[in-house]
Protein backbone atom coordinates (compact mmCIF):
# COMPACT_ATOMS: atom_id res chain seq x y z
CA UNK A 1 0.00 0.00 0.00
CA UNK A 2 2.67 2.47 0.60
CA UNK A 3 4.66 1.64 -2.35
CA UNK A 4 1.58 2.58 -4.13
CA UNK A 5 0.82 5.19 -1.92
CA UNK A 6 4.79 6.55 -2.87
CA UNK A 7 4.24 5.55 -7.01
CA UNK A 8 1.35 7.94 -6.98
CA UNK A 9 2.95 10.84 -5.17
CA UNK A 10 6.19 10.41 -7.80
CA UNK A 11 3.98 10.03 -10.77
CA UNK A 12 0.81 12.15 -10.08
CA UNK A 13 1.65 14.22 -13.06
CA UNK A 14 0.85 11.20 -15.41
CA UNK A 15 -2.23 11.22 -13.63
CA UNK A 16 -3.60 14.66 -14.05
CA UNK A 17 -2.06 14.22 -17.68
CA UNK A 18 -4.40 11.34 -18.59
CA UNK A 19 -7.60 13.14 -16.73
CA UNK A 20 -6.60 16.45 -18.82
CA UNK A 21 -6.65 14.87 -22.08
CA UNK A 22 -9.20 12.17 -21.32
CA UNK A 23 -11.37 15.84 -20.58
CA UNK A 24 -9.95 17.28 -23.63
CA UNK A 25 -10.78 14.19 -26.24
CA UNK A 26 -14.19 14.01 -24.54
CA UNK A 27 -14.80 17.51 -25.22
CA UNK A 28 -13.26 17.12 -28.96
CA UNK A 29 -16.01 13.99 -29.84
CA UNK A 30 -18.93 15.63 -28.05
CA UNK A 31 -18.44 18.91 -30.08
CA UNK A 32 -18.81 16.77 -33.37
CA UNK A 33 -22.15 15.45 -32.31
CA UNK A 34 -25.04 18.24 -33.22
CA UNK A 35 -25.93 19.37 -30.02
CA UNK A 36 -22.84 20.36 -28.75
CA UNK A 37 -22.28 22.45 -25.81
CA UNK A 38 -22.75 26.69 -25.67
CA UNK A 39 -20.18 26.98 -23.12
CA UNK A 40 -16.71 26.20 -24.96
CA UNK A 41 -18.15 27.82 -28.22
CA UNK A 42 -17.93 31.93 -29.48
CA UNK A 43 -21.24 31.79 -28.57
CA UNK A 44 -20.79 31.81 -24.67
CA UNK A 45 -21.18 35.15 -22.96
CA UNK A 46 -17.41 35.70 -22.44
CA UNK A 47 -16.05 35.26 -25.98
CA UNK A 48 -19.17 36.45 -27.78
CA UNK A 49 -18.94 39.98 -26.06
CA UNK A 50 -14.99 40.04 -26.71
CA UNK A 51 -16.03 38.91 -30.23
CA UNK A 52 -18.24 42.12 -30.81
CA UNK A 53 -16.25 44.53 -29.34
CA UNK A 54 -13.34 43.38 -31.85
CA UNK A 55 -15.79 43.68 -34.66
CA UNK A 56 -17.02 46.70 -33.81
CA UNK A 57 -13.49 48.34 -33.98
CA UNK A 58 -13.14 47.04 -37.43
CA UNK A 59 -16.47 47.36 -38.68
CA UNK A 60 -15.86 51.19 -39.60
CA UNK A 61 -12.76 50.15 -41.77
CA UNK A 62 -14.68 48.06 -43.98
CA UNK A 63 -17.77 50.46 -44.29
CA UNK A 64 -17.16 51.82 -47.45
CA UNK A 65 -16.67 48.74 -49.48
CA UNK A 66 -19.96 47.19 -47.53
CA UNK A 67 -22.01 50.37 -48.54
CA UNK A 68 -21.09 50.09 -52.04
CA UNK A 69 -22.45 46.88 -52.42
CA UNK A 70 -25.56 47.38 -51.03
CA UNK A 71 -25.85 50.25 -53.11
CA UNK A 72 -25.02 48.01 -56.50
CA UNK A 73 -27.67 45.58 -55.26
CA UNK A 74 -30.08 47.62 -54.40
CA UNK A 75 -30.44 49.53 -57.85
CA UNK A 76 -29.99 46.20 -59.56
CA UNK A 77 -33.09 44.68 -57.67
CA UNK A 78 -35.27 47.99 -58.48
CA UNK A 79 -34.34 47.68 -61.91
CA UNK A 80 -35.50 43.92 -61.66
CA UNK A 81 -38.51 44.93 -59.79
CA UNK A 82 -39.57 47.17 -62.06
CA UNK A 83 -39.14 45.04 -65.05
CA UNK A 84 -40.84 42.49 -62.99
CA UNK A 85 -43.55 44.77 -62.06
CA UNK A 86 -44.22 46.04 -66.03
CA UNK A 87 -44.23 42.64 -67.67
CA UNK A 88 -47.00 41.32 -64.66
CA UNK A 89 -48.99 44.47 -65.06
CA UNK A 90 -49.10 43.78 -69.32
CA UNK A 91 -49.86 39.85 -68.43
CA UNK A 92 -52.43 40.48 -65.86
CA UNK A 93 -53.72 44.34 -66.70
CA UNK A 94 -53.41 44.86 -62.85
CA UNK A 95 -51.19 46.74 -60.90
CA UNK A 96 -52.18 46.42 -56.96
CA UNK A 97 -52.18 42.73 -57.13
CA UNK A 98 -48.78 42.72 -58.03
CA UNK A 99 -47.71 44.69 -54.69
CA UNK A 100 -50.20 42.72 -51.90
CA UNK A 101 -48.90 39.59 -53.31
CA UNK A 102 -45.51 40.82 -52.66
CA UNK A 103 -46.37 41.52 -49.32
CA UNK A 104 -48.26 38.70 -48.11
CA UNK A 105 -45.10 37.11 -49.18
CA UNK A 106 -42.57 38.48 -46.97
CA UNK A 107 -44.79 38.51 -43.98
CA UNK A 108 -44.62 34.68 -44.02
CA UNK A 109 -40.85 35.59 -43.08
CA UNK A 110 -39.35 37.54 -39.94
CA UNK A 111 -36.31 39.25 -40.83
CA UNK A 112 -33.92 39.58 -38.07
CA UNK A 113 -30.92 41.95 -38.86
CA UNK A 114 -28.07 41.03 -37.01
CA UNK A 115 -23.95 41.45 -37.45
CA UNK A 116 -21.02 39.02 -37.77
CA UNK A 117 -18.90 39.30 -34.48
CA UNK A 118 -16.59 36.33 -35.92
CA UNK A 119 -16.15 34.67 -38.90
CA UNK A 120 -13.09 32.26 -40.61
CA UNK A 121 -12.85 31.23 -44.10
CA UNK A 122 -9.32 29.74 -44.31
CA UNK A 123 -10.46 26.24 -42.06
CA UNK A 124 -12.22 23.19 -43.98
CA UNK A 125 -15.16 23.44 -40.96
CA UNK A 126 -15.86 27.25 -41.12
CA UNK A 127 -18.13 28.73 -38.56
CA UNK A 128 -19.57 31.98 -38.06
CA UNK A 129 -21.10 34.17 -34.81
CA UNK A 130 -23.78 36.45 -34.90
CA UNK A 131 -24.40 39.06 -32.30
CA UNK A 132 -28.43 38.13 -31.82
CA UNK A 133 -29.66 35.04 -29.95
CA UNK A 134 -32.70 32.99 -28.31
CA UNK A 135 -33.79 36.68 -26.83
CA UNK A 136 -33.92 37.96 -30.21
CA UNK A 137 -36.14 34.95 -31.63
CA UNK A 138 -33.45 33.04 -32.93
CA UNK A 139 -33.46 29.28 -33.05
CA UNK A 140 -31.48 26.40 -34.29
CA UNK A 141 -32.48 25.80 -38.13
CA UNK A 142 -33.08 28.95 -39.42
CA UNK A 143 -31.43 30.24 -42.58
CA UNK A 144 -28.87 33.26 -42.69
CA UNK A 145 -28.35 35.21 -45.22
CA UNK A 146 -27.06 38.88 -46.17
CA UNK A 147 -27.60 41.32 -49.36
CA UNK A 148 -25.42 39.14 -51.49
CA UNK A 149 -27.08 35.49 -51.18
CA UNK A 150 -26.95 33.11 -48.38
CA UNK A 151 -24.74 33.19 -45.85
CA UNK A 152 -25.22 29.45 -43.85
CA UNK A 153 -27.18 27.67 -41.06
CA UNK A 154 -28.20 28.64 -37.70
CA UNK A 155 -26.06 25.95 -35.81
CA UNK A 156 -25.99 26.68 -31.79
CA UNK A 157 -27.58 29.04 -29.61
CA UNK A 158 -27.08 31.17 -26.28
CA UNK A 159 -28.98 34.58 -25.24
CA UNK A 160 -27.56 36.25 -27.11
CA UNK A 161 -25.43 34.74 -29.49
CA UNK A 162 -25.92 32.48 -32.25
CA UNK A 163 -23.03 30.30 -34.04
CA UNK A 164 -23.44 29.52 -37.49
CA UNK A 165 -22.68 26.91 -40.07
CA UNK A 166 -21.12 28.93 -43.04
CA UNK A 167 -21.82 27.37 -46.23
CA UNK A 168 -18.33 26.82 -46.16
CA UNK A 169 -18.19 23.97 -43.91
CA UNK A 170 -16.86 20.77 -45.82
CA UNK A 171 -18.44 18.73 -43.02
CA UNK A 172 -22.09 20.07 -42.20
CA UNK A 173 -23.25 22.20 -45.04
CA UNK A 174 -25.40 20.97 -47.15
CA UNK A 175 -27.47 23.93 -48.96
CA UNK A 176 -30.66 22.58 -51.23
CA UNK A 177 -30.34 25.17 -54.15
CA UNK A 178 -32.11 25.14 -57.93
CA UNK A 179 -31.27 26.60 -61.29
CA UNK A 180 -32.93 29.90 -61.49
CA UNK A 181 -35.97 29.63 -63.67
CA UNK A 182 -35.09 26.27 -64.33
CA UNK A 183 -36.06 24.65 -60.85
CA UNK A 184 -33.51 21.54 -61.62
CA UNK A 185 -32.00 20.94 -57.92
CA UNK A 186 -29.39 20.11 -56.38
CA UNK A 187 -27.11 20.50 -52.90
CA UNK A 188 -24.34 22.70 -52.75
CA UNK A 189 -21.05 21.48 -51.19
CA UNK A 190 -17.85 23.09 -50.81
CA UNK A 191 -14.81 21.20 -50.27
CA UNK A 192 -12.10 23.44 -48.80
CA UNK A 193 -9.26 25.94 -50.67
CA UNK A 194 -10.73 28.79 -52.38
CA UNK A 195 -13.44 30.57 -49.95
CA UNK A 196 -15.28 32.09 -53.57
CA UNK A 197 -15.73 28.25 -55.21
CA UNK A 198 -18.39 25.58 -54.51
CA UNK A 199 -20.23 22.79 -56.01
CA UNK A 200 -23.66 21.99 -56.68
CA UNK A 201 -23.69 18.17 -57.05
CA UNK A 202 -27.12 15.91 -57.94
CA UNK A 203 -28.20 18.03 -60.92
CA UNK A 204 -29.86 15.48 -63.40
CA UNK A 205 -28.31 14.53 -66.34
CA UNK A 206 -31.24 16.01 -68.52
CA UNK A 207 -31.27 19.31 -66.84
CA UNK A 208 -30.91 22.19 -69.63
CA UNK A 209 -29.15 25.41 -68.47
CA UNK A 210 -26.20 27.69 -69.87
CA UNK A 211 -22.70 28.37 -68.23
CA UNK A 212 -23.29 31.59 -66.42
CA UNK A 213 -27.25 31.32 -65.27
CA UNK A 214 -27.74 31.95 -61.50
CA UNK A 215 -28.26 28.96 -58.69
CA UNK A 216 -30.71 30.08 -56.30
CA UNK A 217 -31.74 28.31 -53.65
CA UNK A 218 -34.92 25.93 -53.91
CA UNK A 219 -37.23 26.35 -50.64
CA UNK A 220 -37.56 22.89 -50.16
CA UNK A 221 -35.46 22.39 -47.15
CA UNK A 222 -37.14 24.90 -44.93
CA UNK A 223 -34.50 26.88 -43.73
CA UNK A 224 -34.74 29.26 -46.70
CA UNK A 225 -37.33 30.61 -48.43
CA UNK A 226 -37.20 29.85 -52.59
CA UNK A 227 -35.13 32.24 -54.67
CA UNK A 228 -32.27 33.89 -52.40
CA UNK A 229 -29.42 33.89 -54.18
CA UNK A 230 -26.18 31.53 -54.33
CA UNK A 231 -23.93 31.87 -57.12
CA UNK A 232 -22.82 31.74 -60.54
CA UNK A 233 -22.69 28.32 -62.24
CA UNK A 234 -18.97 28.83 -63.99
CA UNK A 235 -18.70 24.75 -65.18
CA UNK A 236 -20.25 21.74 -65.47
CA UNK A 237 -18.61 18.18 -64.55
CA UNK A 238 -19.69 14.74 -64.82
CA UNK A 239 -20.17 13.32 -61.10
CA UNK A 240 -17.96 10.32 -61.21
CA UNK A 241 -20.73 8.23 -60.93
CA UNK A 242 -21.97 9.61 -64.50
CA UNK A 243 -24.89 9.72 -63.27
CA UNK A 244 -25.43 13.36 -62.73
CA UNK A 245 -23.65 16.89 -63.28
CA UNK A 246 -21.76 18.98 -60.34
CA UNK A 247 -21.87 22.30 -61.60
CA UNK A 248 -18.96 24.24 -60.68
CA UNK A 249 -20.83 27.82 -58.63
CA UNK A 250 -18.88 31.45 -58.10
CA UNK A 251 -20.45 32.30 -55.15
CA UNK A 252 -22.20 35.63 -54.91
CA UNK A 253 -21.33 35.85 -50.84
CA UNK A 254 -18.35 37.73 -50.27
CA UNK A 255 -17.60 35.78 -47.63
CA UNK A 256 -14.38 37.05 -46.37
CA UNK A 257 -16.29 40.56 -45.65
CA UNK A 258 -19.91 39.77 -44.18
CA UNK A 259 -21.01 42.00 -41.65
CA UNK A 260 -24.64 42.44 -41.75
CA UNK A 261 -26.45 39.56 -41.97
CA UNK A 262 -29.96 38.65 -41.24
CA UNK A 263 -31.45 35.65 -39.92
CA UNK A 264 -34.62 34.45 -41.61
CA UNK A 265 -37.38 32.80 -39.48
CA UNK A 266 -40.42 30.97 -41.24
CA UNK A 267 -43.16 30.59 -38.86
CA UNK A 268 -44.27 27.70 -41.52
CA UNK A 269 -41.30 25.53 -40.45
CA UNK A 270 -42.16 24.29 -37.59
CA UNK A 271 -45.32 23.25 -39.45
CA UNK A 272 -43.76 21.40 -41.93
CA UNK A 273 -41.34 19.63 -40.10
CA UNK A 274 -44.03 18.42 -37.72
CA UNK A 275 -45.32 17.14 -41.31
CA UNK A 276 -42.55 15.82 -42.22
CA UNK A 277 -42.04 13.84 -38.85
CA UNK A 278 -45.49 12.55 -39.31
CA UNK A 279 -45.41 11.75 -42.51
CA UNK A 280 -41.22 9.32 -41.59
CA UNK A 281 -43.30 7.95 -38.48
CA UNK A 282 -46.22 6.80 -40.67
CA UNK A 283 -43.86 5.12 -43.32
CA UNK A 284 -41.35 3.62 -40.11
CA UNK A 285 -44.73 2.38 -38.74
CA UNK A 286 -45.91 0.59 -41.91
CA UNK A 287 -42.84 -1.03 -42.63
CA UNK A 288 -42.72 -2.41 -39.04
CA UNK A 289 -46.37 -4.16 -39.59
CA UNK B 1 6.76 32.11 -6.52
CA UNK B 2 4.04 34.55 -6.19
CA UNK B 3 5.46 36.69 -8.43
CA UNK B 4 6.66 34.41 -10.44
CA UNK B 5 3.13 33.10 -10.72
CA UNK B 6 1.65 36.85 -11.41
CA UNK B 7 4.54 36.86 -14.35
CA UNK B 8 2.93 33.40 -15.64
CA UNK B 9 -1.05 34.89 -14.92
CA UNK B 10 0.06 38.20 -17.28
CA UNK B 11 1.90 36.02 -19.46
CA UNK B 12 -1.04 33.44 -19.98
CA UNK B 13 -3.73 36.64 -20.62
CA UNK B 14 -1.66 38.41 -22.83
CA UNK B 15 -0.88 35.42 -25.25
CA UNK B 16 -4.17 34.55 -25.27
CA UNK B 17 -5.66 38.26 -26.06
CA UNK B 18 -2.68 38.16 -28.74
CA UNK B 19 -3.51 34.86 -30.27
CA UNK B 20 -7.42 35.48 -30.31
CA UNK B 21 -7.11 38.94 -31.57
CA UNK B 22 -4.41 38.90 -33.95
CA UNK B 23 -2.97 35.95 -35.00
CA UNK B 24 -6.03 33.65 -35.81
CA UNK B 25 -6.60 35.98 -38.37
CA UNK B 26 -3.40 35.45 -40.39
CA UNK B 27 -3.33 33.14 -43.06
CA UNK B 28 0.06 33.32 -44.66
CA UNK B 29 0.45 32.06 -47.86
CA UNK B 30 -3.25 30.41 -47.18
CA UNK B 31 -1.65 28.09 -44.72
CA UNK B 32 0.01 29.39 -42.01
CA UNK B 33 -1.58 30.25 -38.63
CA UNK B 34 1.15 31.39 -35.78
CA UNK B 35 0.09 29.26 -32.47
CA UNK B 36 2.01 31.53 -30.28
CA UNK B 37 0.34 30.52 -27.62
CA UNK B 38 2.71 27.62 -27.32
CA UNK B 39 5.23 29.70 -25.89
CA UNK B 40 3.36 29.43 -22.88
CA UNK B 41 4.60 25.89 -22.39
CA UNK B 42 8.08 26.53 -23.76
CA UNK B 43 8.57 29.13 -21.01
CA UNK B 44 8.19 27.00 -17.75
CA UNK B 45 11.69 26.80 -15.35
CA UNK B 46 12.91 23.77 -13.87
CA UNK B 47 11.10 21.56 -11.32
CA UNK B 48 8.27 23.76 -11.98
CA UNK B 49 5.31 21.70 -10.55
CA UNK B 50 4.32 19.55 -12.91
CA UNK B 51 0.77 19.36 -12.59
CA UNK B 52 0.74 23.27 -12.62
CA UNK B 53 2.67 23.01 -15.77
CA UNK B 54 0.05 20.66 -17.15
CA UNK B 55 -3.51 22.16 -15.87
CA UNK B 56 -2.23 25.78 -16.64
CA UNK B 57 -1.77 24.53 -20.37
CA UNK B 58 -4.85 22.71 -20.50
CA UNK B 59 -6.73 25.80 -19.39
CA UNK B 60 -5.07 28.23 -22.12
CA UNK B 61 -5.54 25.70 -24.39
CA UNK B 62 -9.35 25.50 -23.66
CA UNK B 63 -9.64 29.33 -23.67
CA UNK B 64 -7.98 29.62 -27.32
CA UNK B 65 -10.11 26.88 -28.44
CA UNK B 66 -13.76 28.55 -26.67
CA UNK B 67 -12.58 31.70 -28.91
CA UNK B 68 -11.99 29.64 -31.90
CA UNK B 69 -14.72 27.40 -31.74
CA UNK B 70 -13.10 23.96 -31.86
CA UNK B 71 -13.18 22.51 -28.28
CA UNK B 72 -10.78 19.94 -27.15
CA UNK B 73 -8.51 20.34 -29.58
CA UNK B 74 -5.69 23.22 -28.33
CA UNK B 75 -6.37 21.81 -25.06
CA UNK B 76 -5.31 18.40 -25.72
CA UNK B 77 -2.01 19.27 -27.85
CA UNK B 78 -1.27 22.22 -25.08
CA UNK B 79 -1.61 19.78 -22.64
CA UNK B 80 1.05 17.29 -24.20
CA UNK B 81 3.28 20.27 -25.10
CA UNK B 82 3.18 20.79 -21.14
CA UNK B 83 4.54 17.26 -20.47
CA UNK B 84 6.80 17.63 -23.35
CA UNK B 85 8.41 20.47 -21.99
CA UNK B 86 8.82 19.39 -18.55
CA UNK B 87 11.14 16.22 -20.08
CA UNK B 88 12.86 18.08 -22.73
CA UNK B 89 13.64 20.59 -20.33
CA UNK B 90 15.58 17.99 -18.16
CA UNK B 91 17.43 16.53 -21.21
CA UNK B 92 18.70 19.71 -22.67
CA UNK B 93 19.53 21.72 -19.32
CA UNK B 94 23.43 21.92 -18.68
CA UNK B 95 23.83 18.84 -15.67
CA UNK B 96 25.56 21.49 -13.61
CA UNK B 97 22.81 23.83 -13.95
CA UNK B 98 20.39 25.65 -11.30
CA UNK B 99 17.73 23.27 -10.05
CA UNK B 100 15.05 26.08 -10.96
CA UNK B 101 16.35 26.82 -14.33
CA UNK B 102 14.40 29.39 -16.19
CA UNK B 103 13.71 28.40 -20.02
CA UNK B 104 14.73 31.47 -21.53
CA UNK B 105 17.06 32.34 -24.36
CA UNK B 106 19.80 33.85 -22.09
CA UNK B 107 20.59 31.12 -18.90
CA UNK B 108 20.31 28.50 -21.82
CA UNK B 109 21.89 30.20 -24.79
CA UNK B 110 21.00 30.59 -28.53
CA UNK B 111 21.17 27.38 -29.75
CA UNK B 112 19.38 24.97 -26.90
CA UNK B 113 16.94 27.05 -26.57
CA UNK B 114 16.41 27.14 -30.09
CA UNK B 115 16.28 23.25 -29.76
CA UNK B 116 13.55 23.29 -27.37
CA UNK B 117 11.79 25.82 -28.33
CA UNK B 118 11.54 23.88 -32.37
CA UNK B 119 10.70 20.51 -31.12
CA UNK B 120 7.40 21.53 -29.21
CA UNK B 121 6.59 23.79 -31.49
CA UNK B 122 6.90 21.43 -34.30
CA UNK B 123 5.38 18.88 -32.37
CA UNK B 124 2.68 21.00 -31.44
CA UNK B 125 2.01 22.03 -34.81
CA UNK B 126 1.86 18.73 -36.56
CA UNK B 127 -0.45 16.91 -34.00
CA UNK B 128 -2.25 20.09 -33.62
CA UNK B 129 -3.37 20.27 -37.47
CA UNK B 130 -3.44 16.30 -37.92
CA UNK B 131 -6.46 16.54 -34.98
CA UNK B 132 -8.12 19.41 -37.04
CA UNK B 133 -8.50 17.78 -39.90
CA UNK B 134 -9.23 14.49 -38.84
CA UNK B 135 -12.31 14.03 -41.11
CA UNK B 136 -10.56 15.11 -44.19
CA UNK B 137 -6.66 13.59 -43.89
CA UNK B 138 -4.74 15.31 -46.81
CA UNK B 139 -1.10 14.36 -46.32
CA UNK B 140 0.20 17.60 -48.09
CA UNK B 141 -1.67 20.03 -46.91
CA UNK B 142 -0.87 18.79 -43.46
CA UNK B 143 2.88 18.63 -43.80
CA UNK B 144 2.37 22.57 -45.62
CA UNK B 145 -0.12 23.70 -42.72
CA UNK B 146 1.90 22.00 -39.81
CA UNK B 147 5.69 23.10 -41.45
CA UNK B 148 4.69 26.95 -42.61
CA UNK B 149 2.58 27.49 -39.09
CA UNK B 150 5.46 25.92 -36.89
CA UNK B 151 7.89 28.47 -39.22
CA UNK B 152 5.78 31.23 -37.86
CA UNK B 153 5.49 30.44 -34.57
CA UNK B 154 9.21 29.76 -34.14
CA UNK B 155 9.99 33.46 -36.24
CA UNK B 156 7.67 34.88 -33.67
CA UNK B 157 9.08 33.27 -30.34
CA UNK B 158 12.56 33.93 -31.24
CA UNK B 159 11.88 37.35 -31.70
CA UNK B 160 10.24 37.69 -28.24
CA UNK B 161 12.55 35.76 -26.57
CA UNK B 162 15.87 38.21 -28.20
CA UNK B 163 13.69 41.25 -27.26
CA UNK B 164 13.29 39.99 -23.44
CA UNK B 165 16.66 38.60 -22.76
CA UNK B 166 18.59 42.02 -23.24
Amino acid sequence: MRNLLDFLYKYHHWLVFIVLEVVSVVLLFQYNSYQGSVWFSSASAVAGKAYELESKMTAYLSMAKANEELTMRNIYQERQLDQLRRLYAEATKDTTDMERKGLEFLSQYQLIPAKVVENSIHKLENLITIDKGRKDGVEPDMGVACGNGVVGVVYLVSDHYAVVISALNAASSRISCAIRNRGYFGYLHWYGGDPSVAYVEDVPRHAKFKLGEWMVTSGFSSIFPSGVQVGKIEQAYNSSDGLSYKLKVRLSTDFGNVRDVVVISDKSIAERAALMQAARDSISFKQRQ
Amino acid sequence: MKIELVNRLVMFLSLLVVQVLILNHVHFLGVGTPLLYVYFAITFRRNFPKWLVLVSCFLLGLMVDTFSNTPGLASSVMTLAGLAQCYLMELIAPRDSAEDLEASMKTLGFSKFLTLSAIITTLYCMLFFALEAFNFFDVLMWLARSLVSSMLTLVLILAIESVRSR
